[in-house]
């Protein structure tokens, strides 16, 4: 079960991701060119890969492992509680809601106002797609990291990977109508409440917590957070409501 | 340069201090609870302190951020 809930947390989390480096790619390679955009992603995704590569193994081997469950706990509860924190206000109605379409837009209107280079490479296109799959790219691999770091989560986490890394693929082939329908705000929190049950777990195992039914823990801290999340966006929106009545 | 460092800040702390300082709350009080407890007492409910300091963390970022 673990494997399962390892994979399924790593794909939603990678997959959501590479949805925002997809849409900041895309929009370069239509407004600047695909070439540009191309090559200024695939420089991104080597060198996230080769930072990954050169730190990964390294820090991986040499901590305390209840040093490391604690360190890879707080990573992940610092991504998770603050995908949680944006869902609520969003679901909430208190902050815009997540649109990788509507960033793809944005994005593509804005390179569009600057001007393209006359001939041979366009380094500001290629910079801006670098920059957008770089740090997509880094929380990718912070996150495959955290949730592979554990004893026999890694293959989960990058089977997870691979899973985002194919479905992400296929909507890009068919853009950019399905961008449009993604669900993206409730993904989002159900990725911040698993992120956050991980976060939780792993840590408290750090600090030399057994937790009661062991991997099953996983589930019902992850219902202790959707519990309060949903909660939480109900007060918040009813007090919106109030505000807004007056 | 600086607005990639800033980025990189933005990606690994969040938008809030409210957050990185939660979590960091939520590890100190955690250890002095499991040098206050007998062992086999943090064993067994550590996790739902744990648990617990986060969500009153998460309730206090949505409280600022309100």
């Amino acid at each position: 079960m673990t494997f399962l809930l390892t994979m399924a947390a790593a794909t939603a989390a990678v997959a959501i991701e590479m949805l925002e480096a997809l849409a900041i790619v895309l929009a370069v390679g239509m407004a600047r060119g695909p070439r540009d955009a191309v090559l200024g992603a695939l420089a991104a995704v080597a060198a996230v890969v080769l930072l990954c590569l050169a730190l990964g193994p390294g820090l991986l081997a040499s901590a305390d492992l209840h040093l490391l469950r604690v360190i890879v706990g707080s990573l992940l509860l610092l991504f998770g509680l603050e995908w949680l924190r944006k869902g609520i206000l969003r679901m909430a109605g208190r902050r815009r809601r997540s649109s990788s379409y509507d960033e793809f837009i944005e994005e593509r209107e804005a390179l569009g106002e600057r001007l393209p280079a006359e001939s041979g490479a366009d380094w500001a296109a290629r910079l801006v797609a670098f920059k957008g799959v770089f740090l997509e790219g880094l929380e990718v691999g912070l996150i495959v990291l955290a949730l592979g770091s554990a004893p026999g989560h890694l293959a989960p986490a990058l089977l997870g990977a691979a899973v985002a890394l194919f479905l992400v693929s296929a909507i890009g082939l068919v853009l950019h109508e399905p961008l449009r329908r993604l669900p993206e705000t409730q993904l989002k929190l159900g990725v911040g409440v698993a992120l956050t049950a991980f976060g939780t777990f792993f840590t408290a195992e750090g600090l030399g917590v057994e937790w009661p039914l062991g991997d099953v823990a996983l589930l019902y801290v992850a219902g202790l957070f959707a519990v309060t999340a949903w909660v939480a966006t109900r007060r918040l929106a009813r007090s919106r409501q109030l505000v807004g009545a007056t | 340069m600086s607005a990639l460092v800033r980025s990189l800040r933005h990606l690994i702390l969040g938008e809030t201090w409210t957050i990185p300082l939660g979590v960091g709350v939520t590890l100190v009080l955690a250890l002095l609870l499991r040098a206050a407890l007998p062992g086999g007492a943090w064993q067994a409910v550590g996790g739902f302190a744990v648990a617990a300091l986060l969500v009153v963390a998460l309730a206090s970022s949505l409280r600022t951020r309100s």
